[in-house]
């Protein structure tokens, strides 16, 4: 059976690598099973483990997001699905440790959900990152809380409201990723991020993480679960079914 | 090692607050910060200018003091608190000259004024992860002016930035592109926000403050959560290695 996503430690830095590339990472049901069982595990290690989470995608996307096209027609699994997604967003957010997010390709939709919950993204120039959910029918609910935390409240508007994608340049511009480093540098620019953050004092930083957590909590669970709600129930509805036959082909 | 002095304007007296340490690079003792805070409560005066002296703005807290005493730090962050509450809450305008650089507790102050001016080849940030100690103090006021997401990464990464990059989050208000233009940059930004009509300034700077959403116990709670950890063996051992 292969192994949808790929937790490998190394020293203080542990890395998550969302691994079905032949899919573009979309975040299916066993994907996203997967990712949550490796971050309670981390989770379980608590601030003994390791002091730095980098996110990252296998093959030339980090994730083209949620993945509709296998639960549309099953009763209850949209609903799964996106119930799956926001617990996920909730688990990586209240880590003991700092999550970095190496966009490495395009980053969609609920992919791109998951690059507003890291604390520290980077991506490069060219990258695909957005949310073209609205262009589809589809609400994207459950990162809404997500990136009004990340850009603010008028740029998130704007952004999720306009659907469609932006590059990594403009998603540098507009406080999504908060760092930029050419496309072959990536990778360096990111490990030696990693070894800064693993370089300080571990206490120190999970005392900051969480107070930073605990600054943003009013709410947020409840929005973001409330978020996955919302979010299903537009996907089962006319207009979200009839443009996503379309996409599909079906 | 903090002077005060006040000078007339065409927009009134103002008083300029300078850090008078350039041996030291400016580094700040509790005794200077809250020196810095009673100078902050002039009734009288058109409005703040808060400069360094020497090569740079202020390289933050005096770690010297901390290796020998935590009490120092845990003084330091009180202070600092209160300096960014009460550049927030004064009725007049507080411009930084933040020029080369303004690094932790030097760069936790910014958040407090109302425009902060530097240069291009400045360096701000917040590297005191390294040394064990939590910028968690800055938290709330940071996120005021870069927005939450931006904070995040700036207090967790160690790294200091250059001004664009301060600029670009919001850090920074503007950038000079030569650094002996920044005090006198800085003094301009000033004179103009002190020609303004002071009830209507005063009133607009007091609605911002209610409408910006900064909690009093948030600011409380930041703090706490810095005070934590001082005089962690993380910290002690850390801080120490800076001597040996």
């Amino acid at each position: 059976m292969s192994e949808f996503a790929r937790l490998d430690i190394a020293g203080n830095i542990a890395t998550l690598t969302l691994n079905r590339p032949d899919k573009r990472n979309a975040m299916s049901i066993d994907l996203l099973d997967a990712l949550r069982a490796h971050v309670a595990s981390l989770a379980e290690m608590g601030e003994g483990g390791p002091s730095v989470l980098m996110i990252t995608g296998a093959g030339r996307s980090f994730s083209a997001g949620m993945d509709l096209k296998a639960v549309l027609d099953e009763p209850g699994a949209p609903e799964r699905l996106l119930g799956s997604i926001a617990e996920l967003t909730l688990e990586v957010r209240a880590l003991p440790m700092v999550v970095v997010g190496k966009v490495n390709g395009a980053a969609i939709g609920g992919g791109c959900g998951l690059v507003a919950v890291c604390d520290i993204a980077v991506t490069h120039p060219d990258a695909k990152l957005g949310y073209p959910e609205v262009d589809l029918g589809v609400c994207p609910a459950v990162v809404a809380p997500w990136l009004v935390r990340k850009v603010g409240a008028g740029v998130a508007r704007r952004i999720l409201l306009s659907g469609g994608t932006m590059s990594g340049t403009d998603a540098h511009h507009l406080g999504l990723v908060d760092q930029l480093a050419e496309k072959d540098q990536l990778d360096a620019h990111v490990a030696a991020l990693c070894e800064r953050l693993a370089a300080a004092g571990p206490h120190a930083l999970t005392v900051t993480k969480r107070l930073l957590n605990e600054l943003e909590s009013e709410g947020l669970a409840d929005a973001v679960r409330r978020g996955a709600e919302l979010s299903a129930e537009v996907v089962g509805g006319e207009e979200a079914r009839s443009r996503l036959a379309k996409i599909y082909g079906s | 090692m903090i002077r005060v002095e006040r000078e007339p304007s065409n927009a009134g007296e103002i008083t300029r607050i300078t850090i008078d340490r350039p041996g030291a690079r400016n580094a700040l003792t509790p005794d200077m910060l809250s020196a810095m805070r009673e100078a902050l409560a002039d009734a009288n005066t058109g409005g703040y200018l808060l400069a360094g002296d020497g090569a740079v703005f202020s390289a933050g807290f005096d770690m010297k003091l901390v290796h020998e005493d935590d009490a120092a730090l845990a003084a330091m962050l009180r202070e600092l608190s209160a300096c960014v509450v009460a550049m927030r809450e004064n009725p007049r305008p507080v411009v930084i000259a933040a020029h080369g650089a303004a690094v932790a507790g030097a760069c936790a102050l910014l958040a407090g004024a109302d425009l902060i001016v530097t240069n291009d080849d400045a360096k701000l940030g917040y590297p005191v992860v390294r040394l064990g100690i939590s910028p968690a103090v800055s938290a709330p006021t940071l996120a005021l002016r870069t927005g939450a997401g931006a904070a995040r990464a700036r207090l967790l990464d160690p790294a200091l930035v250059d001004a664009r990059e301060a600029v670009r989050i919001g850090l920074a208000s503007e950038s000079c592109a030569h650094v002996e233009d920044v005090i006198g940059t800085a003094h301009e930004r000033l004179l103009n926000l002190a020609s303004k009509p002071p009830n209507a300034f005063a009133t607009t700077k007091r609605w911002i403050n209610e409408v910006d959403g900064l909690d009093a116990c948030d600011v409380e709670h930041a703090l706490d959560a810095s005070l934590s950890i001082v005089g962690s063996d993380e910290q002690r051992a850390r801080v120490a290695s800076l001597w040996s």
